[in-house]
């Protein structure tokens, strides 16, 4: 799978699905390479949100983000999920703390 | 790298310094004045610090078990436990070491483990970090070599700033000493009791709120100032009312210890 297809994935992954019982709109957000695809994550005002964090590289991350105070560590080839929100519209940056030259990105809140 | 490792290191290793740095010198000070502190001698520190490596480790190990409990918040539950047993620790801990009682030996064990407690768990938590960025760099495409030493520099960094802050309150006078280290200690508790609502709140077990103000256009969290603030108090720029109110909660626990209010509020220091 050549790169713009893996993104064109990423992208379509990214549509968001509810989860029945909860009710909370989830978000797929892929960590590979010691990137975030997508990089910019859109969701609504004032809805909570399940980010399911998808760690395709071998060696851990640190989704880790100070205007959201979200902090946590994602091994290597593994899922795992960070809630966000309910937020008021803006944008908010986050960041892998392991790999902060490259792993970089921002939910859009409108 | 070198400087992302510095930093990224520094910042988990700050918090344990510096709590270990007043956990001495609260406990230096108070040996002349409580006998059974004189006791809590070196071999409990390196105890506790050889504890905390290990936890680390091993807590570093297990992380991605961990991580899949309670629903994939297993992490955030864990350490926000951690978070609490050691306020509770260090609330036995200055309950413990107030003065002289019946049963001496027992107290001064009682001081002991707790005191072993509070500092394994804050390196536990901290350290378990450094080990999973190390293991991660060492498997990632560059920069080991510049990453171990970044390592290197951090540690030192954060050591001599908790050598720093240790002479810093040896050189006040012993009730000025006290006084601060205690109120550094309270302080920290209630950094603890924010830092785990907010990782029950990003766990979705509590739910979240707005936050309370936003300090971020004076001061970011990120900056070096910022951090240090954050491993000393556990400054936040934007946080919400449950962590402020648990925060305040856990610092009047520690101020409400006779030990507290005795250094605080009797004005005299009893011999």
């Amino acid at each position: 799978m050549g790169r713009p297809t893996r993104v064109a994935a990423a992208s379509l992954a990214l549509l968001m699905s509810w989860v029945a019982e909860a009710g909370v709109p989830e978000i797929l957000l892929v960590i590979r390479d010691h990137l975030f695809f997508p990089s910019t994550l859109e969701i609504p005002a004032g809805v909570k949100v399940r980010i399911v964090i998808d760690n395709q590289d071998s060696t851990p991350e640190e989704f880790e983000s100070y205007p959201l105070n979200r902090e946590k560590v994602i091994s290597g080839n593994s899922r795992t999920v960070v809630f966000i929100g309910p937020l008021p519209p803006g944008e908010y940056p986050f960041f892998g703390e392991f790999y902060p030259k490259t792993a970089q990105g921002k939910v859009v809140v409108r | 790298m070198f400087l992302d490792s510095v930093l990224l290191i520094l910042q988990e290793i700050l918090e344990a310094a510096l709590l270990l740095s007043v956990l001495l010198a609260v406990n230096l000070q108070l040996g002349a004045q409580v006998s059974e502190a004189r006791q809590l001698g070196g071999l409990w520190y390196a105890a506790a610090i050889c504890c905390g490596i290990l936890g680390a480790a091993a807590f570093a190990w297990a992380m991605p078990t961990i991580t899949g409990w309670f629903n994939d918040v297993g992490q955030e539950v864990t350490n926000a436990g951690m978070h609490f047993v050691i306020i509770a620790c260090l609330y036995v801990h200055c309950r413990l070491l107030r003065k002289k009682a019946d049963s001496e030996r027992m107290r001064s064990l009682g001081a002991g483990l707790t005191l072993i407690t509070v500092i394994a768990l804050a390196i536990t938590r901290e350290g378990s970090e450094i080990f999973l960025y190390l293991r991660g760099i060492s498997g990632g495409p560059s920069g080991v070599t510049s990453a171990v030493l970044g390592a290197g520099v951090a540690c030192g960094i954060g050591v001599s700033t908790g050598i720093l802050l240790y002479f810093g309150l040896l050189s006040l006078s012993r009730r000025a000493a006290l006084r601060v280290g205690l109120a550094l200690l309270s302080l920290f508790a209630g950094n603890m009791a924010a830092q785990a609502v907010q990782l029950l709140i990003q766990a979705d077990w509590i739910p979240y709120s707005a936050p309370l103000w936003d300090t971020s256009g004076v001061l970011q969290e990120y900056t070096i100032t910022g951090q240090l603030l954050y491993a000393l108090v556990g400054y936040e720029a934007t946080p919400s009312l449950i962590q402020v109110s648990s925060y305040l909660g856990a610092m009047l626990l520690i101020a409400s210890t006779p030990l507290f209010r005795q250094h605080w509020w009797s004005g005299k220091i009893s011999a």
